[in-house]
């Protein structure tokens, strides 16, 4: 069990640390889970830091505009019931386009919570001197037990929480069930020495009935004399692995969506059984196959270790280890990270797909202001004799303008609303993708799962409003010029 | 002619209505020709040839593929040993350096990936370099003539060496980052031609394996630890398909790559494998965007030329008097939605191509190993294409609304 006189002591912040039955986990930090809106360049920090407050100001202004300037709201409203057929056309083309951007952008959104999710702050990765990404790493074996004995790393019953593993991308070979052919895809391997300290380190935890792989990270096959590499996945690639089956397998499936405890699958000429599923932590360790490195390193010929990830106290302590290794470390040429630095690194993709939907949002939005420019151009064209009425009956050439304004607001907020609806049917979907620094020399395919949040809808609602601002302005300055005798000749 | 006239006339009646439909289709038709013309790409990469195709033999289980050298040569062979066997018609190595221009602080901008291979094959083996017209492959041959007589020669993509801050003709010192320790001084002798490689670069393999040759004697004897290691890639060019199965066959078999086994695959395959990873973002470009970019668009031109009939029903019915048929009207409201449509999506689509292939360098949209993506020429077909197809389902109902006027219920009103 854990050292209680570390856990207790100052040395960790209280609560961080459950004892568990066996296999020990922690609570999972969603403190530092952000979307893309964060992301954006400076210059649109203003916007995104406060998105809501630009929304409820342009919902608060419209209503004001309406209640000050007096506007006859019922007039407005009849007109676009009676050219619904116009005014559905426009809201549907604002639908199209803000519905996209939502996709989009959860989308986005789910790839940044993915690498947020990801690192721990206060666990300190190990890499060899110039790797890239661990991929590429190779430390040493000699220098692993000097390197997890530094202090700083916290121990559990005298035995330093030091995850040492061996990452690997290998290929596993499928055969297409349309054509035969056999093709392959790319498989994230993490072998680790004891996967109950590794949990611990990584803070991840089993679903029920899992197990974490045995020290030998094989098993005989019940009624068969053959041995099988024992696999624990992320939920991530349990799904991917489980889209592969033949019909009669997932007839057979116990559990349809994805693989499961007891399932068989087949990578690098051997059987593999699973012997448990990581519980969804939204971060790459979803996307990973975990089993015995003494097992995986010489079955694919990568035997040192690619990383050791270290854990320590708090946040604090983990940037001065980061230091230590970085600065004054000399046994071996090593590099050292912050884990939430590294993942952080591997945003670069992230950002690269932020700024196409950014930028395909925004030419689609022109569309929608075409749109409704046409559709309230040809509203006043036909109710210019109404707004020589409205003038002689008193109203001002502001209201005017207001109310034509209004209206195309209005559409634009129906077509949004929808198109953020439909939108936020994709939440919860996943995807495949690739974080990667950009840098060459590593990225991770991952699964994540999409992710639609208030902010994603604030955003959709605030840029349909642009579009019905922009496209709506002219056509309401037109009117509000128009003089009332000319009007009505 | 005098049915195209009318046409031309009534978009001209109403000027502001015409320029901003036009203008959304030129918009519209732009992100689609952007989009497209990544998908087409990607699609023409992984689509199998059956003639003069490449083969790539990588380590058969991991990624990075790390082979020893000792089966380059073999290999280039296609495992051929008895005298029946296929060999293949060219062959090309590949071994990864990536170094950086500061040994402390490394950043993307001062670091650059090259592949270590023999100078010559960057005109027979290169992916696009191959196919080259005679011009420009003249003047890749020019830099190939001096890396042959300069090991240290490197040629790099435009992109990376107006990233790095350099120019031909100066000599840089790259500090190794994968192979640790092993830092090369090389000598920029020229460009790539625009395209794929504006961010690669490349230089004799023969520098690298000298200095890998050279590590043991400062190093008391100890190989490099990528030593065994260093070959990355063999790209093969086999004739057709049945060559392919062949050499495929004969290197699955050869008893010379068992540790660790090698695996052969079309090149196509290859790139279709790496990207699986990105299916979803391929699936949501062609299903999700580039559909709801042609309904938006079907809707901005359904809605004014809907707006448009609704205006000219009388005119509709006047004409009717004078004589034109219902299917007359249909055809001239069509063929407004038609003019409008082809002409801002050929408009569009000429632009797109002009600007993003001779003044933007391309999309800059790096998925998988492509960095940037060009305009085809078929875009002008893609955007007349899309002008029509948009404008026959916007104007659709409208058109037949226009024909199915009643001449007495119009003049019944107006009366």
């Amino acid at each position: 069990m854990m050292d209680r006189q570390l856990l207790n002591g100052s040395w960790l912040p209280p609560g961080s640390l459950l004892p568990g039955q066996g296999s020990l986990l922690l609570a999972q930090d969603s403190s530092q889970q952000s979307g893309w809106l964060e992301r954006l360049p400076e210059a649109m920090q203003g916007v995104a830091a406060s998105i809501w407050l630009p929304l409820v100001g342009a919902l608060l202004l419209m209503l004001l505009l309406a209640w000050v300037c007096r506007i006859p709201i019922s007039y407005n409203v009849r007109n676009l019931t009676v050219r619904w057929v116009t005014t559905l056309m426009t809201a549907v083309a604002f639908t199209a386009v803000i519905g996209l951007q939502t996709v989009m952008l959860a989308f986005v959104n789910g790839m940044y919570r993915l690498t947020d999710s990801s690192g721990k702050p206060d666990n300190v990765m190990i890499l060899s001197e110039g790797a890239t990404d661990e991929a590429v790493s190779n430390l040493g074996f000699s220098d692993i037990g000097d390197i997890e004995n530094q202090a700083g790393v916290l121990r559990e019953n005298g035995r330093p929480l030091c995850s040492r593993e061996t990452y690997l991308v290998v290929n596993q070979m499928i055969e297409q069930q349309q054509d035969r052919r056999t093709k392959r895809r790319f498989l994230q391997l993490r072998g680790v020495d004891d996967p109950v300290v590794s949990a611990l380190v990584h803070r991840l935890e089993l679903y029920d009935g899992g197990s974490w792989f045995s020290p030998a990270g094989v098993r005989e096959l019940p009624g068969s004399n053959q041995a099988a590499v024992e696999a624990v996945l992320g939920e991530g690639v349990a799904s991917e692995l489980g889209r592969g089956r033949s019909p009669e397998q997932l007839a057979a499936a116990r559990n349809r969506q994805r693989l499961d405890v007891g399932d068989l699958f087949e990578l690098g000429d051997r059987r593999w059984v699973v012997v448990g599923v990581v519980q969804s932590s939204g971060s790459t360790f979803d996307s990973e196959i975990w089993a015995k490195r003494s097992v995986v390193g010489p079955m694919f010929g990568k035997e040192a270790f690619t990383s050791l990830v270290l854990r320590t106290p708090d946040a604090g302590t983990a940037q001065q280890v980061e230091d230590y290794f970085n600065n004054q470390y000399e046994k071996a040429a090593v590099q050292a990270m912050v884990e939430t630095e590294y993942f952080a690194n591997l945003a670069s993709t992230n950002q690269q797909f932020l700024y196409a939907v950014l930028f395909v949002a925004v030419v689609m939005a022109f569309g929608g202001v075409c749109g409704v420019m046409n559709t309230m151009f040809a509203a006043i064209s036909q109710r210019i004799k109404d707004i020589g009425v409205l003038r002689i009956l008193g109203y001002r050439r502001l209201q005017i303008l207001v109310s034509f304004l209004l209206e195309s607001l209005v559409i634009a907020l129906l077509g949004g609303l929808l198109g953020c609806a439909l939108g936020w049917l994709a939440d919860g979907w996943t995807a495949t993708s690739v974080v990667s620094s950009g840098r060459g020399g590593g990225g991770k395919f991952v699964v994540l799962e999409m992710d639609v949040t208030a902010d994603t809808i604030a955003v959709g609602l605030l840029l349909a409003l642009g579009m019905g601002l922009i496209g709506g302005l002219l056509p309401a300055l037109s009117a509000m010029r128009l003089r009332p005798l000319d009007a009505l000749r | 002619m005098t049915f195209l006239l009318l046409i031309v006339k009534n978009l001209t009646r109403n000027k502001i209505r015409s320029v901003v439909t036009a203008l959304s289709t030129m918009v519209l038709v732009f992100v689609c020709t952007l989009v497209w013309s990544i998908l087409a790409f990607l699609d023409s990469v992984t689509a199998e040839q059956s003639q003069n195709l490449k083969a790539i033999v990588t380590e058969r289980w991991q990624l990075p593929s790390q082979m020893p050298f000792a089966y380059a040569s073999s290999l280039s062979e296609g495992a051929a040993s008895d005298p029946d066997d296929v060999q293949p018609e060219d062959a090309m190595t590949w071994q990864f350096y990536g170094g950086s221009l500061d040994p402390k602080n490394r950043t993307r901008d001062n670091s650059l990936f090259a592949f270590g291979l023999e100078p010559d094959k960057l005109l027979t083996m290169m992916d696009e370099l191959d196919e080259l017209p005679p011009e420009r492959k003249a003047e890749l041959a020019a830099v190939v003539d001096k890396m042959r007589g300069n090991r240290q020669a490197l040629i790099v993509g435009r992109n990376r060496l107006a990233a790095i801050n350099k120019q031909v003709g100066e000599r840089i010192k790259l500090f190794g980052l994968n192979y640790r320790e092993i830092d090369l001084e090389f000598e920029i002798v020229g460009v790539f031609p625009e395209g794929r490689y504006d961010n690669a670069a490349a230089f004799d393999r023969e520098y690298l394996l000298a200095a890998l040759d050279a590590w043991p004697a400062t190093h008391n004897g100890r190989p490099h630890p990528l030593a065994e290691k260093t070959l990355n890639l063999v790209w093969l060019r086999v004739p057709d398909m049945q060559a392919f199965t062949q050499v495929d066959q004969q290197i699955e078999e050869s008893p010379l790559y068992a540790s660790p086994s090698v695996k052969c695959e079309t090149a196509s395959s290859g790139r279709a494998s790496f990207l699986e990873a990105y299916r979803d973002l391929i699936w949501g470009m062609r299903w999700l965007l580039g559909p709801a970019i042609l309904v938006t668009l079907a809707l901005v031109i359904a809605n004014a030329i809907s707006i448009s009939v609704r205006e000219r029903r009388t005119e509709f019915a006047v004409l009717k008097v004078l004589g034109f048929r219902s299917h007359h009207v249909l055809l001239l409201v069509l063929g407004e939605a038609l003019l409008l449509g082809v002409t801002a999506g050929l408009l569009s689509a000429g632009l797109t191509y002009y600007f993003v292939n001779n003044v933007a360098g391309g999309i800059p949209f790096p998925i998988a190993f492509f960095q940037a993506f060009y305009i085809p020429l078929d875009a002008l077909g893609w955007g007349a294409g899309i002008g029509v197809l948009t404008a026959l389902l916007g104007s659709a109902l409208p058109a037949w609304s226009a024909r199915s006027v009643s001449v007495s219920d119009v003049f019944a009103k107006v009366a």
